[in-house]
């Protein structure tokens, strides 16, 4: 969170070498709990394939420590450099990466060594940011240039950090000889950002990855890695889930979703009868959108998704747990409440701590899990793996 | 003759004790009854709480509420008022 309460969105798109089931770029973002800082790295192992990926998921998490606990970045660069194992074709040990330390006031360190330059982005121009090199030591590959740069981020501002797989991507075709090359990449990248003035990070990478991919002719001639941070006003959703445990706090419920400035979804059958009685609302079950094996939306005016309570947010979770794709499956109602919170960055969840006496039937044929249970893993799930800030107010 | 409304109870526990497959009503009736009724989806009637008004999943043909409700008991509640 940034002192002007901005958020940092982080986010990034992979698609791998052609033929490899496995990246051998690998980009991790961490944010330090405790502390108001987030770390992100990305790192391009050498060669291709489980090998590559090895190199790179060592120098990440090395990097994401070391960082984390405050070690002289130079220092850790040589460690990380001397560490890893040596190829036994190319007699060299070697990946790549780019540290972001982004502290929560908006100063940003960045190391960077042999990955493309970062792009800053900010009102639709390329800022140029300062560099210095500094020589680091590596086993046997000789004196190797590691650069620093530190810059303070502002609302509205977005960071590109690319693979080579990207920027040079299409090497060797009539149209690019020398491949994309990373100013084309940043120009193709503000252009888009111009079109689509609040593309979330999500999607930004998702479309300069598929670009490259279009530049490769479908084939990534190498792992392709496109990561976005990007700071910008909060985008909050509420979810109201369960009715409240005493009967006199429904109004209270129902104001807080009518009141609440953001996005908002109601998930339980109970809980928006008591919204919409609270409020003289009417609700219609959307019996169009019948998608798989949970149950249908109903329309409420005034709130952007209502669903089925527990049954929903249990595939929801599901889904963030196994993180297929959500934007490729069938939009059923968790679908549709787990795209609405990638996009989202403040998520604050009202539940109802009142058990529902027909789902204690042991004759059901499913689990139902306990609403309480299930949500802490939810909240948890989007805190450390999608990096949101999720909070969870009982009533 | 009026249409026939049949509202469905999509809460969780009419969900999981079959309700989905009831949502799927058309498939199984001929198109003269398909043209006499109307399917709509209620996101919880609120009857599985207490026992009282029988068990999961609840359906409504009109007024008369079916309860255990499967494709065939609605199509028979269906056909009885038909006729």
């Amino acid at each position: 969170m940034l002192t002007d309460n901005s958020f940092i969105e982080v986010d990034y798109h992979r698609h791998s070498k052609n033929g490899q089931s496995v990246a051998g770029d690998v980009f991790v973002s961490h944010r330090v709990s405790g502390t108001d800082r987030t770390i992100c790295v990305l790192a391009d192992g050498l060669g291709s394939g489980i090998k590559a990926n090895v190199l790179a998921t060592l120098t990440a998490t090395m990097a994401m420590k070391y960082v984390s606990s405050d070690i002289d970045l130079f220092r850790a660069s040589e460690i990380i450099m001397k560490t890893l194992p040596i190829c036994k074709v190319r007699n060299i040990g070697y990946s790549t990466f780019s540290i972001f330390d982004i502290k929560h006031d908006g100063m940003v360190d960045v190391v960077e060594f042999d990955n493309p330059p970062f792009v800053l982005i900010r009102d639709h121009k390329k800022i140029e940011v300062d560099k210095q090199s500094f020589k680091v030591t590596p086993g046997n590959l000789g004196p190797r240039d590691v650069w620093h740069s530190r810059f303070r981020v502002k609302r509205g501002d977005r960071a590109i950090i690319l693979s080579d797989g990207i920027t040079q991507s299409g090497i060797g075709t009539p149209t690019m000889p020398l491949g994309w090359t990373d100013d084309a990449a940043a120009v193709y990248t503000i252009d888009l950002c111009k079109r689509r003035q609040d593309i979330s990070a999500r999607s930004l990478a998702r479309q300069i990855t598929a670009r490259a991919l279009q530049n490769d002719g479908y084939r990534a001639r190498d792992d392709m890695t496109c990561a976005v941070i990007y700071v910008r006003k909060p985008r909050r959703t509420m979810i109201i889930t369960g009715p409240p445990i005493d009967k006199k706090k429904d109004c209270e419920l129902a104001n807080l979703i009518e009141t609440f400035d953001g996005r908002r979804i109601i998930c339980g059958g109970t809980t928006a009868n008591i919204v919409a009685r609270e409020l003289d609302k009417t609700l219609n079950v959307d019996l169009s959108m019948m998608a798989g094996d949970i149950p249908p939306i109903s329309r409420m005016s005034g709130v952007d998704l209502v669903t089925e309570g527990i049954l929903t947010l249990t595939r929801c979770v599901d889904i963030l747990e196994n993180s297929p794709n959500p934007d490729v499956l069938d939009p059923n109602a968790a679908v549709q409440i787990v795209r609405i919170l990638l996009d989202s960055d403040i998520i604050e969840f009202v539940v109802g701590t009142k058990i529902n006496d027909a789902h204690q039937d042991p004759n059901l044929p499913v689990e139902l899990d306990i609403r309480k249970n299930l949500l802490k893993k939810f909240v948890g799930l989007l805190n450390r793996k999608y990096l949101k800030q999720a909070s969870m107010t009982y009533i | 003759m009026d249409t026939i409304k049949v509202e469905i109870c999509t809460g969780t526990t009419c969900y999981v004790m079959g309700a989905g497959d009831i949502l799927e009503l058309n498939d199984h009736i001929d198109e003269h009854m398909a043209q006499n009724i109307e399917i709509v989806g209620s996101n919880c009637m609120d009857l599985c709480k207490d026992g009282q008004y029988g068990k999961a999943p609840f359906v409504k043909v009109n007024n008369t509420l079916v309860s255990e409700a499967t494709v065939l008991k609605v199509v028979e509640e269906i056909h009885r008022q038909m006729t």
